[in-house]
């Protein structure tokens, strides 16, 4: 436990009618405990029910969980409380950046840089209008920051194309893979992927072709890329029918490009 | 050949840069008929296959995205390419990587047509 986590932990324990909860919740979620993240924002919530930042805390976590339906919800309500929050104003920008909302995402991020954004909301709106949509490396991450499932956002300029990375075992490591309702099927995903790895690696051996590079099919209603990472891993890209299989496989190339930087990133840092 | 389908896996061996070419039974992994280089197991190649068609199928089913129609797998020096999902059957053919897959797409959709 972060020395963070058991500060604020205790000062929650001596007084539990404070706001530490707010400061323990962020501790927590940055430290990977989303579902006590979660449970720390839910019962400060009862108690302080028009506490704006803790409708913020409560959205941030509801991202951690893939749950961006919640999370525009608590962004909404902080701008009811809290018309001109910066910091909810950037994560709807970014929501709806994601849903392919572009006009409204525009709109949210000029709120943001009319009150203060900073330069990474000023670039993220230079992104868009000059670019249609595609932001850059740097300004996705400043606007969503130590989320690894925004990992491949800034690639995936079709509200239809999502990117999704898994480890070895099958457990999502970055990225998002959405249905058309929105719905995180990341885990199901990763659950059904496992192990397709050991399937092309004694199929190519077998075969003696070599070790393999990508798969990519073709389903009713949409076309899937896969490739195999680094830390013996896999990642996979989808994207809508009307997309040319040529096209996703550059996808497919330059998710990879990223997944390799992240990979080793982490490994070093 | 012995029987129904050996027309169709002519045509599929025709295509420049294909080494062969299978009809499997995505199920059970167990081969119908199939055109192979000598030497080759193809009974093996088979299973593997249809193992791999089997999980992309349970892949897009999680994922909703409906039935599985043409896969291929690229590797250092070659590719598999397979079509499937009608009655069970699974059309494979093992490929060069200079080998044309856009054409290996186009005929493998064509075979599966006839064959169903």
């Amino acid at each position: 436990m972060s020395s963070d986590i058991q500060r604020w932990s205790d000062e929650l324990a001596r007084n539990p009618a404070s706001l530490a909860f707010i400061d323990l919740g962020e501790a927590l979620r940055r430290d990977g405990q989303i579902e006590v993240a979660f449970r720390i924002a839910r019962r400060g919530l009862d108690r302080h029910p028009a506490n704006v930042e803790a409708h913020n805390l409560m959205a941030r976590v509801a991202v951690d969980r893939k749950d961006l339906v919640s999370a525009a919800e608590e962004w909404q309500m902080v701008l009811r409380l809290a018309p001109d929050h910066v910091g909810a104003l950037k994560g709807l920008g970014f929501i709806c950046y994601q849903e392919g909302r572009l006009e409204d995402a525009e709109r949210y991020l000029n709120h943001a840089a009319s009150r203060g954004g900073g330069p990474s909301v000023t670039a993220a709106l230079d992104s868009i209008r000059r670019t249609s949509g595609e932001l850059s490396t740097a300004t996705v991450e400043a606007l969503a920051p130590s989320d690894p499932q925004w990992l491949f956002a800034d690639l995936l300029v079709d509200a239809e194309q999502t990117s999704l990375l898994l480890d070895e075992s099958g457990y999502v490591l970055g990225g998002l893979y959405l249905d058309a309702d929105g719905t995180d099927l990341a885990h199901e995903i990763g659950a059904q992927l496992s192990g397709i790895s050991d399937e092309a690696v004694r199929a190519t051996r077998h075969l003696g072709i070599g070790d393999w590079k990508s798969i990519v099919f073709e389903t009713e209603i949409a076309s899937v890329a896969m490739a195999p990472t680094s830390n013996k891993g896999l990642l996979v890209v989808a994207a809508s029918r009307a997309t040319p299989l040529g096209l996703l496989r550059r996808l497919l190339d330059q998710c990879a490009a990223r997944a390799t930087r992240w990979l080793h990133d982490g490994a070093t840092r | 050949m012995t029987n129904a389908f050996g027309s169709v896996l002519e045509l599929l061996t025709r295509q420049r840069g294909v080494r062969s070419s299978l009809i499997v039974s995505e199920t059970d992994g167990l081969i119908v008929d199939a055109t192979l280089r000598f030497g080759e197991d193809g009974d093996r190649v088979a299973a593997l296959a249809a193992s791999l068609y089997r999980k992309a199928r349970l892949s897009a089913a999680a994922a909703r995205l409906g039935d599985v129609g043409f896969l291929q797998l690229d590797a250092e020096q070659g590719r598999i390419c397979a079509v499937g999902g009608r009655n069970d059957l699974v059309l494979m053919v093992v490929a060069e990587p200079t080998a044309n897959v856009g054409l290996i797409r186009v005929e493998l959709l064509k075979a599966l047509e006839a064959i169903s």
